[in-house]
């Protein structure tokens, strides 16, 4: 054997054994939830045009993109997120379509990052959009969907953290910044330096009772409560709208039973412009970053050519799993598989047992005995391989 | 359900580590074994407080927090420039005063005035990367050392360095001297993203007592 033959290159792995009947036995999870909403599955491909992921619509820098080129000079890329493609193929083929629309999807998003060693370069994403409904009520329905995907897989200690781009932008229109100072000041809230965010705004000439605005947001995360102490502070109707919305969505999500999940935070923001509405992002113990990534994205398919209300999540299936087996929560894999273990002599017996048992629904495998191994050895074998029972039919 | 769980620090090795223990020591926050030097434990915990505690080299640290490992840590700003990680940084804590410099000989000041093209040594090539690139628009060609920078442009392996400066004793006795300040620096606390949602309470606790204390000793 070739030694170098048999690594995988960095930043990619093999996923086999239990590990595997894990994985699968969660995306079927929630796969099952997101179904469980009406929501269709779609399948794209895994690469497209570079512009469907270029720098306005991605979510990944350029430099960060697989790219490559086909025999007609045009550059393609590995998908690195599912939504411009979800908004491109609404686009392509829901033109007409007046009533809303919902797709789920599931596969590998892959993104050439080499600075952050423990990141993976190939991450299974599972995730849902729903385009064509701008109502509280489609917000709700989505966030209510991530929450009850994640907790049907078993993990019950997590946060949603909610934001509200409008709330944000109401302000830097309110106070008439300028586009680099919106920009600047966008980026430390975001990265949650507040500290330098008041050196850079008196650096700027910004008045002290704004500069103070702007700071108390940093105290603008929890509970219902927050929402009243977000309206003290704002004076402009754009905040106020956004600070309502959140109002109505929570009562929307009090309906689906699953608020206690729930916490806002007006120091949310994001760096892609496309976001119109709600943001949200999943936290759980065990992983050092966020397992859900979702929000409103009203402006994006109009990049594709019409502007549609579209709001979407999705999960890192790979960065859930790690979650899960930190958090020590038992994942029940589908465990009723025999192994048939049968004399040459008596092989024809055994295919018509085995035959018998496929039929009932069970996973049988068949092999030959051989009087070499034991039954200690043939007992780790099935527990290896995942079987629960064996079937001896030796002489 | 957060209280039962440990809050993990990583203290940058060295200076840092002794002056931020005694920062968290006025504000009740002790750790009585991390003081024993003879002992060879990598982590310290207090369970009366649920927190542990660990020493790391300070380039590490922001890892270490942005990966979980850590819920807080402590490290100097140059660190932070130099390995951006996606981490919040939430307090200067005020100590470890210094500045982050272009240094050279006197000589070497006419050639920070044009766009040619010069030699930077450094122990922080992102740093110096971002400074000249985007800041002085100069194209310049950076040589990473992992120590006694100063040596650089004494043997002629660069015209200038980017370095901290404390005092400015060590660049002086080698015949160097500051050229350019490129930022203030000191000590800052950071905390992990998702630490920072999932425990939020306590932490904000922790930050606001510290605030304190060190607006009183201003």
């Amino acid at each position: 054997m070739k030694k170098e033959l048999i690594h995988t290159p960095e930043g990619v792995r093999d996923i086999y054994g239990l590990e595997c009947a894990k994985k699968l036995t969660v995306q079927n999870q929630i796969h099952k939830t997101i179904r469980s909403f009406g929501y269709q599955d779609i399948q794209t491909p895994a690469f497209e045009f570079l512009d469907v992921f270029g720098e306005e619509i991605g979510t990944t820098p350029t430099k960060d993109l697989f790219r490559f080129f086909d025999n007609d000079g045009n550059t393609l890329c590995l998908r690195s997120d599912f939504t411009p493609s979800m908004a491109r193929c609404t686009a392509k083929y829901f033109m007409d379509e007046k009533l809303p629309i919902r797709y789920t999807y599931m596969g590998s998003a892959f993104s050439n990052t080499n600075m952050l060693q423990g990141k993976w370069k190939e991450a299974t994403q599972m995730g849902a959009e729903l385009m064509g409904d701008g109502s509280v009520e489609a917000d709700g329905e989505v966030l209510s969907m991530c929450i009850e995907a994640l907790v049907n897989t078993g993990l019950t200690e997590f946060q949603v953290s909610v934001g509200q781009v409008d709330f944000f932008r109401g302000l830097c229109e309110e106070f008439a910044f300028e586009e680099a100072q919106s920009e600047a000041i966008r980026q430390y809230i975001k990265n949650r330096n507040f500290l330098a965010l008041e050196e850079y705004m008196s650096g700027e000439g910004i008045s002290r009772s704004v500069i103070d605005t702007f700071l108390k947001i940093e105290d603008l995360f929890g509970t219902k409560d927050i929402l009243e102490q977000a309206k003290a502070l704002v004076n402009n109707t754009v905040s106020l709208k956004a600070i309502d919305r959140l109002e109505s969505l929570y009562s929307v999500l009090e309906a689906y039973d699953v608020e206690d999940y729930i916490s806002f935070d007006f120091s949310m923001l994001s760096s892609y412009h496309y976001y119109t509405g709600i943001i949200f992002k999943v936290f759980t113990h065990g992983i050092g970053d966020v397992i859900v990534k979702g929000g409103r994205y009203d402006n994006l398919l109009g990049k594709f050519g019409k502007d549609r209300a579209a709001i979407g999540f999705v999960i890192v299936i790979d960065d859930l799993m790690q979650a899960l087996s930190r958090q020590k929560i038992e994942i029940k894999t589908p465990k009723n598989n025999f192994m048939v273990i049968y004399d040459k002599t008596r092989y024809k017996e055994a295919l018509r047992e085995t035959k018998k048992l496929r039929s009932k629904g069970f996973y049988v495998q068949m092999i030959p005995y051989n009087n070499q191994f034991s039954l200690v050895d043939y007992e780790a074998y099935a527990t290896r391989t995942m079987h629960s029972k064996l079937i001896f039919l030796t002489q | 359900m957060s209280e039962e769980r440990y809050l993990t620090f990583a203290l940058g090795k060295g200076r840092l580590a002794e002056k931020t223990l005694k920062k968290k020591k006025k504000i009740g926050i002790t750790c009585e074994e991390i003081h024993d030097k003879s002992s060879r434990k990598l982590i310290f915990v207090n369970e009366e407080l649920k927190m542990k505690f660990f020493l790391a080299k300070g380039p590490d640290v922001p890892t270490y927090v942005e990966y979980g490992a850590a819920d807080i840590g402590v490290v100097g700003k140059d660190t932070l420039l130099e390995e951006s990680r996606r981490v919040y940084e939430v307090l200067d804590l005020g100590f470890g005063k210094c500045r982050m410099c272009v240094c050279g000989p006197e000589s070497a000041k006419e050639l920070l005035q044009h766009h040619e093209l010069i030699r930077v040594s450094s122990k922080y090539p992102n740093i110096a990367k971002d400074y000249f690139y985007n800041k002085k628009h100069q194209t310049v060609d950076i040589i990473k050392l992992n120590g006694s920078v100063e040596l650089g442009p004494i043997v002629e392996l660069s015209d200038v360095i980017v370095d901290i400066v404390e005092t400015g004793s060590t660049l002086r006795e080698n015949g160097l001297e500051v050229l350019e300040e490129i930022c203030p620096l000191s000590a800052r606390m950071i905390v992990n993203q998702v630490s920072m949602q999932m425990q939020s309470e306590r932490i904000k606790k922790l930050i606001s007592a510290l605030k304190a204390e060190l607006e009183k000793a201003n």
